[in-house]
């Protein structure tokens, strides 16, 4: 375990360089880019003394870098303030907007998987595949256009917009996330289904099922005890990658809905070379996919008991 | 067209030779009704007594303000995202000023008309030469935090935009105009302006064009976001930078009653949500779209588009100093290529003018429309490129940055070219790459033999013809250098006189014509849109928008 996060904090570090030293490899410097081409150059360098962006790069490095580690982020280069500032609320809404698409998709994709399993071949299997192999092959791009043009323009059911007014309650918030969640859901939807349902019909062609049938025991609790355990391992692991896609890649959704998420905070910190909110943006998402992936081994070892105790037979 | 000469004699009296030499014009039909009120207004005459002229010479005053309209309602404004903080000294993005405009004022107002009006300034004129301008502050307004605008603050708001220490994004168009210091407290309500070179269109330089130049305390801290303070007609009430802000009505406001309570900004990252949240009734204004975008809308019956005419253009500069752009009857023959007015069509649909290869926008009063206009012709074309000793499939670069429209402009004029044999082998760009340091020897923008480059709306052609032409300019991707071209451009804006400006103006057009460095083709329209029943919006090409007499039709 101590090996494991030695080993995540190492690679924190060279994405902390890559992403540093990437930035700074498009053309054009940080303060021509921010006022832009018709800027007097006296303007631009004065600004780039302000930043500390005339610097040598190893100096501006061992700089930022020094800050992160005493929990400094650094300051926006674009909006002049603090980059905690942003990205915590950013932060806090990829989590929300998260959280509402796996609490519906998890469910939803576990129960499609392994009713399709259990009815291999048949009509709900077919129907179940085939939708779910469909949704997951429409872009975002156009389901959330398409869904905005339904309930937001026409039907007018749902907020257009997912950043609801400013003190809004819980439900209100909820309200609002509805619409952009369910593009994500179709996305996900497929890929869980699938991964359960193959990992379900696994554990029913197992060896260990059949005993399980033949000693006695009843449908259900054979499906509850012997199959589903067993065939949501590859699941959860699923699901953990997925998260950090949910946090850190929802450019597109996120644009369409006018959401403030870590997504489109790098993806426009990329475009303005602000180097300081991209960075941290990009670390962040590093952190979290690492964490994510730590949670998701732990809950394979807490479920599988050849994981937990160590042991290096399959 | 009856003269009342006795009205006439009794407005002129008291007049300075300048402004009754315009009086002259307008009589004798040399100048036109709404040149008249242009230039009138520059050189400090004020709208009423413009409107008494053209009155008494016979063309109708001035329409009348507009009957009182129902105070109330809340108005929704969507837009892009601003690119930086929304600070008045370093500001130089379109989001940003619109953002600023709700709740800062410059001294003068340039509208959608191009022409100068009084705003925080009450009048203004010109010394004989035009190098020392005299601006009277208007009286009683008041800043957000209750204290009275005085010269003071006049004179600490342009001077710190103009002192190079700043690092104010004004500089470029400040440059050769005015000068740290050179703005003078006179009394409470008087400032001179001591400028670097006599300047006919000096108020400009104060106007909205120069965003920048908005008042605010002499006391400023720099730190604009937290409060706002500034004379506008909306109060800041929250601000939350990435994601909106939100003004409520400033009943002090000195222009009159403010008629929505409140305005509520919303940030985008992208156009396709704000079409989508105006269409679902989410927003009631949309500051701008680019024209190829607005297709979708456009023929929605619940929604109005807006277009300004401005003088926003596509450059497309050629090196004058490279081989075989150095020979400009090769840069004629590809001129006569491009198909203007299918170019204005097809490429923006029909929301542009027709350029004719000078800076001189239709949209401009000064503009001497009597300079034919060029037109696609391959003939001659094949003719020139045959006298210049090119043969056919010659081989040429343009560069292109990737920005709205250009990149499929680009295409345009490769195809164009093929007609008359040759080969235009496309670069097209990331912006941050073809600008790159935006100094001449490190960027394509300044440096390529060939390309196109975007330049925003500008209220007088000043920037265009000094920056991007003239032989020192420090944007001169075209590397045209021209003795004749330079004076020509001096006496231009030296010129206090609409007719001496008029006449100077032909003489730049037919020569760039003839020289041709830049190709400009179209010159697009500012488009905006809003939900229909939204009225009394005003708007500038800049990125301005004022909401003070806007309401809502019942």
């Amino acid at each position: 375990m101590l090996k494991r996060i030695a080993l995540s904090l190492v690679t924190l570090w060279l994405l902390s360089v890559l992403v540093f030293a990437g930035g700074r490899m498009l053309p054009g410097d940080v303060g021509r880019a921010m006022l832009g081409p018709f800027a007097d150059q006296q303007a631009v360098d004065l600004l780039n003394k302000e930043l500390g962006t005339d610097q040598p790069l190893v100096v501006q490095y061992g700089q930022w870098i020094g800050g992160i580690l005493q929990g400094d982020l650094g300051r926006s280069y674009a909006y002049r303030a603090p980059v905690s500032q942003f990205l915590g609320t950013a932060a806090l809404n990829s989590a929300k907007l998260a959280g509402v698409v796996f609490l519906i998709v998890v469910p939803l994709g576990i129960a499609g998987g392994v009713i399709a399993a259990l009815n291999r071949g048949r009509l709900p299997d077919r129907l179940i595949t085939i939708t779910g192999v469909t949704a997951t092959v429409v872009p975002e791009f156009v389901s959330g256009i398409v869904l905005i043009l339904i309930f937001g323009v026409w039907l007018r059911w749902l907020p257009i917009s997912a950043t609801w007014p400013s003190g809004a309650g819980f439900f209100t918030q909820i309200y609002h996330l509805i619409l952009p969640a369910i593009p994500l859901v179709l996305v996900l939807f497929g890929y869980i289904a699938r991964m359960a349902r193959a990992g379900t019909i696994e554990a029913l062609d197992s060896e260990y099922t059949r005993t399980a049938i033949l000693k006695g025991l009843t449908y259900p609790q054979v499906i509850w005890r012997h199959v589903l355990r067993n065939a949501l391992l590859p699941t959860i692991s699923v699901v953990a990658t997925q998260t950090v896609y949910l946090i850190g890649g929802l450019v597109v959704i996120e644009i369409i809905f006018r959401y403030q998420g870590i997504g489109s905070l790098i993806y426009t910190a990329a475009n303005k070379k602000d180097f300081p909110m991209l960075q941290a943006g990009v670390l962040v998402v590093g952190a979290l996919f690492m964490i994510a992936t730590t949670i998701a081994d732990l809950l394979q070892a807490s479920l599988n008991p050849r994981i937990r105790f160590g042991s290096t037979t399959s | 067209m009856t003269i009342n000469f006795k009205l006439l004699d009794a407005l002129r009296k008291g007049r300075t030779e300048h402004e009754n030499h315009l009086i002259d014009g307008l009589v004798s039909g040399r100048v036109s009704r709404r040149e008249f009120i242009r230039f009138g207004s520059v050189l400090g005459m004020s709208l009423p007594f413009l409107g008494s002229v053209t009155g008494a010479v016979g063309l109708g005053g001035l329409p009348a303000p507009a009957r009182a309209q129902a105070k109330g309602g809340t108005i929704r404004l969507g837009m892009q995202v601003p690119a930086a903080a929304i600070e008045p000294v370093k500001l130089g993005d379109s989001g940003g000023i619109t953002v600023l405009s709700q709740t800062a004022e410059t001294l003068v107002l340039s509208g959608q008309d191009l022409v100068a009006r009084p705003a925080l300034a009450e009048s203004w004129a010109p010394n004989a030469d035009g190098s020392v301008w005299t601006f009277k502050i208007r009286k009683g307004v008041k800043f957000h935090d209750g204290r009275e605008m005085t010269a003071k603050d006049v004179v600490a708001s342009i001077n710190r935009i103009a002192d190079p220490a700043n690092g104010s994004n004004a500089l470029s168009a400040l440059k050769g105009v005015l000068s740290a210091g050179a703005a003078r407290q006179v009394d409470d309500y008087t400032v001179e302006f001591h400028l670097d070179a006599p300047n006919g269109s000096f108020p400009y330089a104060l106007s909205t064009d120069n965003y920048n130049a908005v008042i605010v305390p002499h006391d400023y801290d720099g730190n604009y976001e937290s409060k706002m303070i500034g004379t506008g007609p909306f109060k800041l009430e929250s601000f939350t930078p990435k994601v909106g802000a939100t003004f409520v009505r400033n009943d002090d406001y000195w222009g009159g009653e403010v008629l929505p309570d409140r305005v509520e900004v919303f940030f985008y990252e992208d156009y396709q949500p704000q079409l989508l949240a105006l269409q679902g009734g989410q927003v009631d204004y949309l500051k701008q779209i680019p024209i190829l975008q607005a297709a979708g809308i456009m023929n929605d019956p619940a929604i109005q588009m807006l277009p300004i005419p401005s003088a926003a253009h596509a450059q497309v500069h050629m090196r004058t100093d490279k081989a075989p752009f150095n020979d400009k009857r090769f840069r004629q023959a590809i001129a006569l290529c491009l198909d203007r007015p299918k170019i204005v069509q097809g490429l923006m649909r029909g929301q542009a003018q027709v350029g004719n290869d000078s800076p001189f926008a239709p949209a401009y009063p000064v503009t001497d429309k009597s300079v034919e206009q060029r037109q696609k012709d391959i003939a001659k074309a094949k003719e020139l490129l045959a006298a210049a000793g090119i043969a056919e499939g010659f081989e040429i670069t343009l560069t292109a940055e990737k920005f709205i429209e250009i990149p499929e402009y680009a295409v345009l004029i490769q195809n164009a070219v093929k007609e008359i044999g040759g080969k235009v082998n496309l670069n097209i760009m990331d912006q941050g790459a073809y600008y790159a340091d935006a100094v001449f020897g490190n960027s394509p923008w300044l440096d390529s033999d060939m390309g196109i480059t975007n330049y925003g709306h500008r209220g007088v052609p000043n920037v265009y013809l000094t920056a991007a032409l003239k032989s020192d300019g420090t944007w001169n991707a075209a590397h045209f250098k021209n003795k004749e071209y330079d004076q020509l451009v001096d006496s231009y804006i030296a010129a206090l006189d609409v007719e001496a400006q008029r006449e100077v103006a032909g003489k730049i057009q037919r020569l760039l014509l003839d020289e041709t460095p830049i190709l400009f083709t179209y010159f697009y329209d500012y488009m905006q849109a809003a939900r229909q029943g939204l009225n009394g919006t005003e708007a500038t090409a800049m990125g301005h928008v004022f909401f003070q007499k806007a309401y809502f039709a019942a």
